[in-house]
């Protein structure tokens, strides 16, 4: 099986994986409000007018037909109309997920290139204080929760040396006509540092530790003392051949990680009062808003499928001896 | 015999294999110090009760006796004298006070500084007068009167064991003291002795202008008038006047006037023959009432109440007092106003007494943190066990029958990995309660996926081994393959899963109870990061942020650090220095 067909039938799985979670999800939601209308209208509101808006959300037809309108609808972008907001919700939710993006991409960045260098240096110097201290710091970093270091950053850096913004994206109040509009500014970058910093600290120290287990290994292999022997300098042999072997298990980690970080992200962006969906999803369980709560975890749930199949492909280009066979991994 | 003995042979493989693993621990440079860590806060965990110096949910209170000093014809600012509540104070001279209450406290001010004195007593005193500054008494609970003869205090007979709540010595061979049900005594220069009371109702006060002629005030409204031996009752301007609320406080001026106050802003006025009502610009209780000259008196209250006397009426006075006032003593225009009832002692920072310091609602830090510990280590073992033994059956069913069942489990995982952790829970928490249950169900649904593919890759390749084939030509079924030959070998890889689970449950505990979806009533240390998020006054509040972050910190290392050493063990070529052994891949 070449290249192609194993995108193509990893893109199937995944379209598959999304549509079993959205069943899962609209029934589940259904179990727990039986009837929507409820939630629609007033109190209060004639029979005929209740039949009436249940006929126009499709709400008088049988649970099966209801399923489809809802498969229909979601697939053209369309996922209802807000209890809390009282407008649509695509518009919204599109745009608190640029805002959740544009926070996650960064951190992530900074943390999977920072952090694999950081564990090429630990495995160099093997058994000196700095890989002692390298491992426990790390261990710790991994440890501390991210919310919580969030919190010592805004204590820290925003109230006693008060040197950077601590909540939302931009300086309230400010104009902006467009997201491209509101992110391409300075005010932005400023206001991105700390919540990127707390996600990707809190990122960093898993590739760093993995990278060097996997350095020691690699250290073993045969074709390192070849280098020696050819007479390479030790820099060339440890980045150039062993570091871009060591390399692999990290991205396999990335693939599990990033998915994680999609849910891990909700936390930063309460800390921080960053707009994103995960403020959202939480806002939304706290005024019980059902349908916005809905299309939050949909979306959610397909950026972590977007980013496991971005790190498979990512693992075949790095890997050539990957071979993409029948049975899954 | 034989069966038995068989039996323990089958069982030999899974004690060697539980085995292994602690030692792998207990070998490894950083899992030793891991497992310690790992202990103590087990420890922690099983004797929070014990650790624990407070209630977690009780508001702690500061209990300190305050003192507003009124000199010159000005209220100066009010300032901490002693560390227990004040009940009563007696001016003597500009240059002498004496305050006394709970547990027996009694402080002197000598002109400077209130100093506290050695006292005969340790139950709550309730009032205190002097004749001069060589002669007074204080009397309090269970009819206890002490008395100052110019050296020190010490106790004297008392004929009651009510409490008593008011004394007034105008000479020194004559004095008053009220108390509960009526009670009064009498001193007569050597004794206490019990007088006939005309009432039965409460006393609160006694004032004495001379030996001979004084006021006694009590509850629901009772003015009772001493003169020359003989109990009078109160005579009112009309028949309109008096009042059925209780009386706390009374004092009459030299030149015959006076006042007294009670409970809801109560003020009567007496004119040297009647008593009257006045109109009261307070509705809450009053404590004390102090008078400066026929044009100038005060009254004070709870909450940091003083009322002005102008000479017509009485209006309120903002001196930004918070602290409650229990008593008030003015003489030769100088005086205190003394008291506070406790307080509640927020947001103060670490102290012996509160070593995290306590939140916003005076709870203790430090007594929360200790029994987080337990929810924290409960959810975090019963979920690892949950995951792993999910992770371990799906996996060695996976692993073992391969083929169809392989792969429809497979796909399931495949499926869980694209359900993130928190919204999951969130929407888990949208449908039902917020509950611990709520939290190791969301992470028990989720996180065994990992478990599963791991455990499963081990088991594809143990199925390959000759042993295993060995074992199926000599007959064994597919159970007994499982439970003896495959089981006790992926023992030390369940084991690592363990450790990394429980940190992995340990930190999404933290991160959900943070996002306010654990139970309200119980304390985790996500719910501690919780509530100080929620207050707003985290951002100050340091050490209210750092204690929790920093047990879940120290107890999710511990379990890396544990599971770091166990994973020398399920991968060799991890071990030792420079892995330059031959053979090694």
């Amino acid at each position: 099986m070449g290249k192609k067909e194993f995108i193509i039938r990893r893109l199937l799985q995944m379209v598959v994986t999304f549509l079993i979670i959205l069943t899962g999800l609209f029934f589940v939601f259904r179990l727990a409000l039986p009837d929507p209308t409820s939630a629609l209208v007033m109190e209060g509101l004639s029979a005929e007018a209740q039949a009436m808006v249940r006929a126009r959300f499709g709400l008088d037809r049988p649970l099966w037909q209801q399923y489809f309108i809802y498969l229909g609808n979601f697939f053209q972008g369309e996922f209802g109309m807000s209890f809390h907001y009282r407008s649509a919700i695509a518009p919204i939710v599109w745009e608190k997920m640029l805002n959740t993006l544009v926070l996650m991409f960064p951190a992530i960045i900074i943390s999977y290139s920072t952090g694999p260098i950081l564990g090429v240096i630990l495995s160099w110097r093997r058994g000196s204080r700095v890989e002692y201290s390298g491992i426990v710091g790390g261990l710790f970093l991994r440890s501390a929760p991210v919310f919580w270091t969030g919190m010592i950053f805004i204590m820290l850096f925003g109230i006693t040396l008060g040197i950077l913004p601590t909540s939302g994206m931009r300086t309230l109040p400010y104009e902006a006509t467009g997201f491209l509009d509101k992110v391409f500014t300075l005010d932005f970058l400023w206001h991105l540092i700390l919540p990127a910093m707390t996600i990707a600290i809190y990122y960093m120290a898993l590739p760093m530790l993995i990278m060097r287990n996997t350095m020691l290994e690699v250290m073993g292999e045969d074709f390192i003392e070849l280098c020696q022997a050819k007479g390479l300098s030790e820099r060339v042999i440890m980045y150039k051949h062993a570091a871009r072997n060591a390399l692999l298990p990290v991205v396999t980690q990335a693939a599990i990680t990033i998915g994680l970080a999609v849910g891990g992200q909700v936390v930063v962006e309460v800390v921080f009062s960053w707009p994103g969906l995960g403020r959202e999803i939480i806002q939304s369980v706290r005024t019980s808003d059902f349908p916005m709560a809905q299309a939050c975890f949909m979306l959610m749930a397909g950026m972590v499928m977007v980013m496991n199949f971005l790190a498979d492909l990512l693992y075949g280009y790095l890997d050539p001896r990957v071979v993409y066979q029948k049975g899954g991994k | 015999m034989a069966q038995k003995s068989n039996r323990w042979k089958q069982l030999q493989p899974y004690f060697q294999s539980m085995k292994a693993p602690f030692k792998a621990i207990w070998a490894d440079p950083l899992g030793r110090p891991g497992s310690i860590l790992f202990i103590l806060i087990l420890f922690v965990a099983i004797f929070a009760p014990v650790l624990a110096t407070h209630d977690p949910h009780v508001m702690n209170e500061n209990i300190e006796g305050t003192a507003a000093p009124f000199v010159d014809g000005e209220w100066q600012r009010m300032s901490v004298i002693g560390d227990r509540p004040l009940n009563s104070t007696a001016v003597i001279s500009p240059g002498e006070s004496y305050s006394v209450g709970r547990e027996g406290i009694i402080l002197h001010f000598d002109g400077d500084e209130w100093v506290e004195k050695e006292s005969p007593v340790d139950i709550s005193l309730q009032s205190v007068d002097f004749f001069s500054p060589e002669f007074g008494f204080a009397v309090g609970e269970k009819g206890t009167i002490i008395l100052f003869d110019g050296q020190a205090w010490q106790q004297v007979d008392s004929p009651v064991e009510i409490m008593l709540k008011g004394v007034a010595v105008p000479a020194e061979d004559m004095a008053l003291a009220v108390g509960e049900e009526g009670t009064i005594l009498q001193w007569d220069g050597s004794s206490w002795t019990r007088l006939e009371s005309p009432t039965e109702r409460d006393l609160n006060a006694v004032f004495m202008t001379s030996p001979d002629s004084g006021v006694l005030v009590g509850g629901r409204g009772t003015i009772i008038h001493y003169e020359e031996g003989e109990f009078v009752n109160a005579s009112f301007r009309t028949m309109l006047d008096g009042t059925f609320r209780d009386l706390n406080a009374v004092a009459i001026s030299p030149e015959g006037f006076g006042f007294t106050t009670g409970q809801r802003g109560e003020i009567l006025g007496f004119d040297g023959e009647d008593w009257f009502n006045m109109s009261s610009p307070e509705s809450r209780e009053l404590t004390g009432v102090g008078i400066v000259d026929a044009d100038k008196a005060y009254i004070v209250g709870i909450r940091g109440i003083v009322l002005e006397y102008d000479g017509e009426a009485w209006s309120r006075m903002d001196l930004g007092y918070r602290r409650s006032f229990r008593g008030l003593d003015i003489s030769e225009g100088y005086g205190f106003g003394i008291g506070t009832d406790p307080y509640i002692n927020e947001l103060s920072p670490p102290t012996r007494d509160h070593l995290f310091g306590t939140t916003h609602l005076g709870r203790d830090i430090w007594s929360q943190v200790m029994y987080g510990s337990r929810t924290a280590l409960i959810v975090g073992i019963v979920t690892a066990l949950l995951v792993n033994i999910i992770g371990v059956v799906i996996g060695l069913v996976s692993g073992y029958f391969r083929g169809r069942v392989d792969n429809i489990l497979m796909r399931i995982v495949d499926i869980m990995y694209g359900l993130p952790l928190e919204p999951f829970a969130i929407i888990l928490v949208l449908i039902f309660r917020p509950s611990l249950w709520i939290i190791i169900l969301a992470i028990g649904l989720l996180t065994w996926r990992t478990n599963a593919r791991i455990i499963r890759s081990q088991v594809l390749s143990l199925v390959e081994r000759p042993f295993i084939k060995a074992a199926r030509v000599a007959g064994a079924g597919d159970l007994r393959i499982i439970l003896v030959h495959i089981a006790p070998n992926i023992l030390p890889l369940a084991f690592l899963q363990l450790a990394v689970a429980i940190g992995y449950a340990i930190t999404a505990e933290a991160t959900l109870s943070f996002l306010g979806l654990g139970p309200p009533r119980l304390y985790s240390w996500g719910t501690i990061l919780h509530a100080a998020r929620l207050s707003g006054a985290w951002r100050t509040a340091w050490w209210w942020i750092i204690p929790p972050g920093v047990f879940i910190s120290l107890t999710v290392v511990s379990v890396f650090l544990i599971s770091r050493s166990l994973e020398v063990l399920t991968n060799p070529r991890l071990r030792g220095g420079n892995t330059r052994a031959p053979g090694s891949k």
